[in-house]
């Protein structure tokens, strides 16, 4: 599903990502774990395509095709999700407006017919129901006002509803009290399939209880430093990033 | 209301001298008055031809205004001196109105080239709304209109809105009768045919106590017309009246427009005015509002889109005369291209106004770095027990709300026609009546989607 190999990326001139390769395929839901500034953001927005990041090397391949040549829509078309980790506010513009005009977009790409407003409005509050999100929040302009938790439901919300075969979670679980977490990290696994894979880049180990993993990698410095199963996770809520760091270092 | 019976300024034997007159610019239009005086209404009036005597000296003697009038800084008319526009010739066609339709509007005046057609009253209107052309109760019963007709002459009256009082030939009254509450909007739709033709809208308007109205004055171009449109409106809300005024200008891009509406506020009256701005090559708007009596209250709305090299100027004031009032003022516009807008808003507070409470703001969205927006506050205070504020704002397109959209899936172009129609939205949702709004929404999609939008990003 997703290859990465060798990726650089930069910000402002600064190199963040130091040549990172992993291989995520169709199932399986990795864990990228690291302490702040580790690069870990930067990875989940440059899959996503966001342009303030300058990829300087490498490459990204995503169902076969060269992702980093793809506009972001049509990533997003094409099957790929980013969660994000400060969703934006968009005075003006309903939730409920943009969700469709989303949605619509994505199914007329597939193939899909696209949803009239009465069987979309059925679809949505099912699916806001399902992230424990009240219906006037549909109706609301995109995230204004909403509480750090509600804009994360939000985005699961979203990630339901468009169901792609990429999620990136970036940072999902930060802000969240434990009871909003259960219920993101149920939209995550109600998700999970077969044909569908998920990318969970998360500080704590606390996140992979509820989503469990089938593989965690460790980055520091913009690359990974370790990869393993869900136990390295439990490893690093004991031992700490600086831990693994030191034994980076002299390994 | 503090209404005072329009000073006979000036005299019959008071006249311009065309033929002499120096100024290049202002000669065509005595010209045209000269030609045509015998058959402008109320001239056998006597009140009423030494009030137009009086506007045409005075219109002869300050002609057109320049640069260098503090009030017009920003906006120089000569691209409208350029040209000669002159009264058109009634064809006696009505207009395929249906072109022009709103969904949901029932009562429609029109006027082709400024001259009314067809009977005044429109049929199946609410029986206490009266309606009649100015130039009919000039005939039969001048008196009926003495105390208003004419007013806003008296202050802030530049060479358009003087050669509008000197020049007009037809217009529109509209009394609203006491007591009536008439939710249907009542539509005065402007027809421009005859290219350069010169048309003087005259709009008078009298909401008496407690009534309840809407009126939408729409001006629209049959073809791509250049014509000239110097219309004077003026509106009197008794105590308790509550008006809902809608104007919007869609006219061709290369009309030309100068709007004047003046509003005498009485007491507990309300006034909610939006102005809707999508064509003409040169657009003013000048509205005064003057709340003369305690607990009068006005909500201004504007928003506007332009392209190309439009330029649009609201320029707005606010008189607070009586304590207890409340104005409260939201302009937003879009700008693309070499377009260029200016927003002047003027607040006076007048010594005795206390508990004032004035609120202004002025947003623009600049899509070029070549557009230009031209925003001023002008607040004059005389009184010390006053709630004012004004801000004004402007920016670029949000690049983060961009990102978000496109990694939803959505089209750039399409992000960008929610982030701007978002933009304006909160102004065009003020829009009372549902089928007004559902218009001025279709005129903004419109415009945006022929909009080249120069900063393409993404």
């Amino acid at each position: 599903m997703l290859t990465i190999e060798n990726l650089r990326a930069s910000v402002e001139g600064k190199e963040i990502l130091n040549g990172i390769s992993l291989e995520v395929q169709a199932g399986e839901v990795h864990a990228v774990m690291g302490p702040n500034g580790s690069g870990k953001s930067t990875l989940a927005n440059v899959l996503a395509g966001r342009d303030e990041y300058e990829v300087t090397g490498g490459t990204v391949r995503f169902k076969g095709q060269d992702l980093l040549d793809l506009e972001p829509e049509i990533r997003a078309r094409e099957g790929l999700f980013l969660a994000f980790q400060y969703p934006v506010e968009i005075p003006g513009v309903s939730n409920v407006h943009m969700l469709k005009a989303a949605l619509n977009t994505l199914r007329k790409h597939r193939g899909e017919e696209e949803l009239d407003a009465v069987s979309f409005l059925r679809l949505v509050k099912e699916k806001a129901a399902l992230v424990g999100m009240k219906q006037e929040f549909l109706y609301r302009s995109v995230n204004q006002g909403f509480s750090g938790g509600e804009k994360k439901r939000n985005e699961i919300l979203q990630m339901s509803l468009f169901e792609p075969s990429l999620s990136v979670l970036d940072e999902t679980d930060s802000g969240l009290d434990i009871d909003a977490l259960k219920i993101v990290a149920e939209g995550v696994n109600s998700l999970r399939s077969p044909d569908r894979a998920m990318l969970v880049v998360t500080h704590y180990q606390r996140l992979l209880e509820y989503i469990v993993p089938d593989y965690v990698h460790v980055l520091a410095h913009g690359r990974i430093i370790r990869s393993g199963g869900k136990e390295l996770a439990h490893e690093l809520e004991d031992r700490g990033y600086g831990w693994i760091e030191q034994h980076a270092r002299t390994a | 209301m503090n209404l005072k019976t329009v000073d006979t300024a000036g005299s019959n034997s008071m006249h311009a001298q065309p033929d002499t007159h120096p100024d290049p610019q202002v000669r065509p239009y005595l010209d045209i008055h000269e030609q045509g005086r015998e058959a402008l209404p109320g001239e056998r009036v006597e009140w009423h031809a030494n009030w137009r005597h009086g506007c045409l000296q005075r219109f002869a003697d300050q002609g057109f205004p320049t640069l260098r009038d503090e009030e017009w800084r920003y906006t120089s008319v000569r691209p409208i001196l350029s040209k000669r526009f002159a009264p058109a010739e009634d064809s006696g066609l009505m207009p395929d109105s249906s072109a022009y339709r709103i969904e949901g509007i029932a009562h429609t005046l029109v006027f082709v080239d400024g001259i009314m057609q067809g009977p005044a009253a429109p049929l199946g209107m609410d029986a206490g709304i009266r309606v009649d052309s100015i130039s009919r109760v000039l005939e039969n019963d001048p008196e009926r209109i003495r105390p208003y007709l004419g007013k806003s002459a008296e202050e802030r009256a530049h060479g358009f809105s003087l050669m509008n009082n000197a020049l007009y030939r037809d217009g529109v009254l509209v009394e609203i009768g006491q007591g009536v509450r008439s939710d249907a909007p009542l539509e005065l739709l402007f027809v421009s045919r005859t290219d350069a033709a010169l048309i003087l809208p005259r709009i008078l308007i009298v909401a008496r106590n407690n009534s309840v109205a809407r009126i939408v004055e729409r001006h629209v171009s049959e073809t791509g017309t250049s014509s000239l449109t110097s219309g004077v409106g003026e509106l009197y809300l008794e105590p308790g009246a509550h008006l809902d005024y809608h104007l919007v200008e869609s006219q061709s891009d290369s009309a030309f427009q100068v709007s004047g509406n003046w509003a005498y506020l009485s007491r507990d009256s309300r006034l909610d005015f939006h102005t809707t701005t999508v064509g003409g090559a040169l657009v003013r708007n000048d509205l005064v509002i003057d709340m003369q009596e305690p607990g009068a209250q006005c909500n201004l709305m504007g928003a506007y889109c332009l392209s190309g090299r439009q330029h649009v100027d609201n320029f707005t004031t606010v008189v607070h005369s009586a304590p207890h009032c409340s104005s409260n003022e939201h302009y937003k516009g879009v700008l693309d291209r070499r377009s260029r807008a200016v927003f002047h808003g003027r607040i006076r507070v007048a010594p005795d106004a206390q508990q004032t409470d004035a609120q202004q703001a002025n947003n623009t969205l600049l899509l070029s770095p070549d557009a230009e927006i031209d925003t001023k506050p002008q607040l004059e205070i005389y009184a010390n027990d006053v709630k004012c504020s004004h801000g004004a704002t402007i920016g670029n397109l949000d690049e983060q709300a961009m990102f978000y959209l496109k990694s939803r899936g959505i089209d750039g172009d399409k992000a960008r026609l929610m982030l701007i129609r978002a933009f304006v939205d909160e102004v065009l949702e003020a829009v009372g009546p549902d089928s007004v709004q559902q218009h001025v929404k279709a005129l903004m999609d419109s415009k945006l989607s022929r909009l080249p939008i120069s900063t393409k990003s993404g």
